[in-house]
């Protein structure tokens, strides 16, 4: 009878298990789309992209099999949920990547709700279309129409050829995005001494994204249409940035927008009129489809309005929303002038800057500054006025959302237990592409040692010249952002630059590695991050060599990345191969005349940065040269070359000058020595750059460079040991 | 040399007319009603249409009915009306953005076949538990002040002089016509303590076009009223905001309807400089 009864209960027990139990089948495939009229290779989960949208109740448990049918690697990370360590998805890190042909079960309990999403944490796979939305309903929800919007960004490029462009500063995309801001553009917009300034600061040229994208998608269109919500219906909108590295402007044409949720966990509601939504971040929104037989258009608006994705709530005549207006690039440029010091540091001028509440950008924004005014207007006031006038029109105040207006509905106090505070600096260096976490890498430095029931509170500064979205992977944190005891909880925080910003999270887990790091995927990828470990983490079953397992994962940062500058002119060839990382480069240059009196001259380097901003390194390396001229020339330092063919070793010392002149100091194993200074690609208009460079042995050059496509240009320069030529340079 | 000449001029005469008689591939050609007014409207709607070798536009003023021929492979009639409407002019699929249609030139604000759409304001309902219910009164008859005067701050945000010299009228305006006997009696007494001040302010800003003398009106005016708004808000919650730098460092303030600084005291320069000194909730 006992036995019977234990029997009963088995069965009793088991089978209300399995009627919680969710299953889902994800087949992840390599797939050949047509977005622009160009055929491209992109990544699909179950023959679409983005991936379908996984719904689950609290209290289920998730079962999921990702069938890998490419013949190269992939991972799946479940975004903000909360699971055992295992679960989480990072390849290497926490769990064995799938490998082609496989398949990888995950299993796990949810014990949560809300807006969440899942994405690949493999490389640049997120870019090529591994992201889909994962809702969790409450348990009693009342009942309410809803619809999921998932934001991404698309590119017809190669995600790795991005990434190899972004490292070599190629600006290429700003060329595509009309964001050059060269020199002509400034004086046609009285900006030269901006522009001036800013290169004297050593910045390139500013934006507020780094990617030029074809296209920008609502749940993987450009226009979404939802017309089955009718006139006077409130409807629950999922937002969801699952973009590489955009962030989006939501605007509403049928009136306000009220905020309800942020990164799945709900907020008292918040009434804006508009709303940023960090990469990776969550929103929930409640919006009303007015009375009137119209649609009406929920928008995002990629933030430098380089294009935009629309859904069409309602059905009828659509009312379409203003667009947002083009960025007033050098307004944020002057912006940025007063807030960087020469020394490369950003400095907030005494404000405390936090919780998005100073939104620097607005400066180039026109629908709240005002349209850029031409040179001349502001020698004809009258004129311009009366210009603007008209066309200005009365602009009630815009409602921005931002991170102080979050309030949680309920109290998110963190259990009691000891306090340990840490800082962290967001530091950058935009012009190489490197992104760090105060100076150091994921792999350039340790993990970061936690113990279950500990609060780990978080100070973060930006100090670099860009927005980033901070993910903590399995874990909420509190945003300390003046709500006291109601703090938002939160799982990304965007923080702008000069902004600091603190945050609180308990350590509930019982084990395992966590990921806190950048969202931009390319930030990601230069090592922008940290590693939360706990302390005494049993050894985790999917990871047999942990060594090894996070040597891949530190591999990421350390990559090498190629470029080369070969010019092909009618005097001859010069150019430049080069392979950095991080910190190191190796380099070999080459001029090649084509006959005996110009000669050759080719030097090859290793070489190290060595300070914060990257504006000094050291090299070794060494030169070959020949040419048969019977001039013998002193040099400045009164040396006297005294072969026609040289091989020499050679040290030297590169420092980056103000106004982006790099001085080149050597010293060669014979005693001789030579100071060359260079500047490279001044942009004098869109495609138009000029560049020279002098040194102590009296050589120097000019040129000039058109830039035709991304690897192509027309050439010309004029050098003291080859004379004038002209012809193709390839920029790879 | 005279044949390179000819060769020359053959090509450049080719490139002319190949240009110039871009023959449209795929064509298809459709007729659609756009709402329009005048020979000015004419040209607007055909420039936002004309996508050189892929649509040719031609809007008829007589019977608002736009023929568009275009590039089958590259574009539709929707696309086509969508660009249309982003320069101002509704269509029976699209309507225009309110502010697209406001921008037109006088003569082309056009009769909209849509007048106006009804706007959700709240669309959870949990705003407004807290009003009490004679706040609604007090916010008709205030109303008008607040709003005017978000205008002139918008308009020195801009750093726009003849924009806020005109809403100062209507300020001003405002001000004489508010009707002193719906006003409850606390604020009746802040009202008549006040009204000249306001007055004055508003007036001196509506008489110049000089951005920085009305600045220094604008600031003695935020200051009248906020006294009055903390003892009678308006159906929002107002933000109090501080400008430390304004006047040699005295500072100056302002109100606004959002926490976000926008300051009004430098425009473009010193755009987010200030912060939030009081919250002041309806």
């Amino acid at each position: 009878m006992k036995g019977l009864l234990s029997l009963f209960i088995v069965l009793f027990t088991v089978n209300s298990w399995s009627q919680n139990v969710k299953e889902y089948d994800l087949y992840v495939s390599d797939t050949i789309v047509n977005y622009t009229g160009k055929k491209v290779k992109g990544i699909a989960i179950n023959g679409s992209i983005p991936a379908p949208t996984l719904h689950f109740t609290e209290g289920d448990t998730a079962v999921i099999r990702v069938h890998n049918k490419m013949h190269h690697e992939t991972s799946i990370h479940w975004h903000g949920l909360l699971l055992p360590n295992e679960q989480d998805g990072v390849p290497y890190l926490t769990t064995a990547p799938i490998k082609g042909m496989s398949t990888h079960t995950y299993k796990f309990p949810i014990k949560q709700s809300g807006t969440y999403w899942y994405h690949s944490h493999t490389m640049l796979q997120e870019q090529n279309g591994m992201y889909g939305a994962f809702i969790i309903h409450k348990k009693e929800e009342a009942p309410m129409p809803e619809y999921t919007m998932l934001l991404s960004d698309w590119t017809d490029a190669n995600p790795h050829e991005i990434e190899r462009s972004l490292h070599k500063a190629n600006d290429w995309y700003a060329i595509k995005k009309g964001a050059t801001q060269n020199y002509a553009e400034a004086i046609g917009k009285g900006h030269f001494k901006t522009k001036l300034t800013n290169e004297w600061k050593r910045m390139h040229a500013m934006d507020v994204s780094d990617v030029y994208y074809e296209r920008f998608f609502v749940n993987g269109k450009t226009e979404d249409q939802a017309p089955q919500f009718k006139p006077g219906e409130k409807v629950r909108v999922r937002v969801i940035n699952g973009s590489a590295s955009t962030y989006f402007w939501i605007n509403y044409a049928g009136g306000k927008i009220d905020v309800v949720a942020s990164d799945g966990m709900d907020v008292q509601p918040v009434p804006v009129d508009r709303f940023i939504v960090g990469v990776s971040e969550t929103y929930d929104i409640i919006v009303t489809i007015p009375e009137k037989g119209n649609a009406f258009e929920l928008v995002a608006t990629a933030e430098d309005r380089t294009g935009q994705a629309s859904l069409w709530l309602g059905s009828g005549l659509k009312q379409l929303q203003q667009p947002l207006p083009k960025l007033k690039y050098f307004e944020g440029m002057k912006m940025m002038n007063d807030m960087m010091t020469v020394g490369g540091n950003m400095k907030d001028m005494g404000m405390n800057m936090s919780l998005q509440q100073m939104d620097m950008n607005a400066v180039m924004y026109p629908e709240i500054t005002g349209k850029e005014q031409p040179k001349m207007s502001t020698a004809m006031p009258d004129m311009s006025q009366h210009d603007h006038g008209q066309h200005g029109g009365t602009n009630p105040d815009i409602v921005t959302l931002n991170y102080a207006m979050l309030k949680s509905p309920v109290k998110t106090n963190l259990p009691d237990g000891p306090v340990r505070t840490l800082h962290f600096e967001l530091t950058g260096n935009m012009n190489r592409y490197v992104w760090t976490l105060n100076n150091k890498t994921i792999s350039e430095s340790d993990k970061v040692l936690i113990k279950k029931g500990e609060n780990i509170r978080i100070v973060i500064t930006n100090n670099s010249m860009m927005r980033h979205p901070m993910h903590l992977h399995g874990h909420f944190f509190r945003i300390l952002n003046g709500q006291g005891d109601y703090a938002p909880l939160k799982n990304v925080l965007d923080i702008m630059p000069m902004e600091t910003d603190t945050i609180e999270f308990h350590a509930s887990e019982d084990y395992g590695d966590w990921y806190f790091h950048c969202h931009i995927l390319y930030h990601m990828m230069a090592g922008m991050g940290r590693i939360f470990t706990y302390e005494n983490s049993p050894p985790n079953p999917q990871l047999p060599d942990p060594k090894k397992a996070l040597k891949m994962v530190y591999n990421d940062d350390r990559r090498y990345y190629f470029s080369a500058e070969v010019g092909l002119e009618s005097n001859g060839s010069d150019g430049e191969m080069r392979l950095e990382n991080t910190r190191n480069f190796f380099d070999v240059e080459w001029r090649l005349g084509l006959d005996k009196k110009s000669g050759y001259e080719t030097e090859a380097h290793f070489g190290r940065y060595l300070d914060k901003n990257q504006y000094l390194s050291v090299y070794t390396g060494f030169d070959f040269r020949y040419h048969n001229s019977l001039e013998r020339s002193k040099n400045l330092f009164g040396q006297i070359s005294t072969q026609d063919q040289r091989a020499v070793a050679c040290i030297g010392i590169i420092y980056q000058l103000p106004w982006l002149v790099n001085a080149d100091m050597r010293l060669d194993h014979e005693g001789k020595a030579r100071l060359q200074f260079t500047r490279k690609d001044i942009p004098v208009t869109e495609r138009l750059r000029l560049w020279g460079s002098w040194n102590t042995d009296f050589e120097y050059s000019v040129g000039s460079r058109y830039i035709l496509t991304k690897y192509w240009s027309l050439s010309a320069h004029y050098d003291s040991d080859m004379g004038l030529g002209g012809g193709l340079v390839l920029t790879y | 040399m005279k044949t390179i000449q000819n060769i020359f001029l053959a090509l450049v005469a080719t490139f002319f007319f190949t240009g110039c008689d871009a023959q449209i591939k795929n064509p298809k050609t459709e007729t659609v009603k756009v709402y329009g007014n005048c020979g000015m409207c004419k040209r607007t709607i055909e420039k936002a249409a004309n996508e050189r070798g892929i649509v040719k536009a031609n809007w008829d003023i007589d019977s608002d009915m736009l023929t568009v021929t275009y590039d089958q492979t590259k574009t539709n009639t929707d696309a086509i009306l969508k660009k249309v409407a982003y320069a101002g002019y509704d269509s029976d699929s699209y309507r225009a953005p309110d502010e697209a249609y406001k921008n037109l030139p006088e003569c082309c604000q056009y009769d909209r076949p849509v007048k106006a759409i009804a706007m959700a304001e709240n669309p959870s309902q949990h705003q407004g538990h807290n009003m009490t219910a004679d706040m609604p009164q007090n916010n008709d008859v205030l109303g008008a002040i607040y709003s005017h005067y978000f205008a002139v701050k918008d308009a020195l945000i801009k750093s726009d002089g003849k924009t806020a010299a005109a809403k100062a009228t209507a300020l001003n305006k405002a001000i004489t016509a508010i009707p002193m006997d719906k006003l409850k009696p606390a604020q009746h007494t802040i009202w008549m303590k006040i009204q000249n001040d306001l007055k004055t302010d508003a007036e001196h800003i509506s008489e110049t076009n000089d951005v920085k003398h009305q600045r220094d009106h604008f600031a003695s005016l935020s200051e009248s009223l906020y006294t009055l708004a903390k003892s009678a808000p308006n159906g929002n919650t107002i933000y109090y905001q501080k400008c430390p730098m304004y006047n040699d460092g005295k500072g100056a303030f302002w109100l606004s309807q959002e926490n976000t600084i926008k300051n009004p005291y430098y425009g473009s320069a010193m755009l987010t400089c200030g912060s939030t000194v009081e919250t002041l909730k309806p």
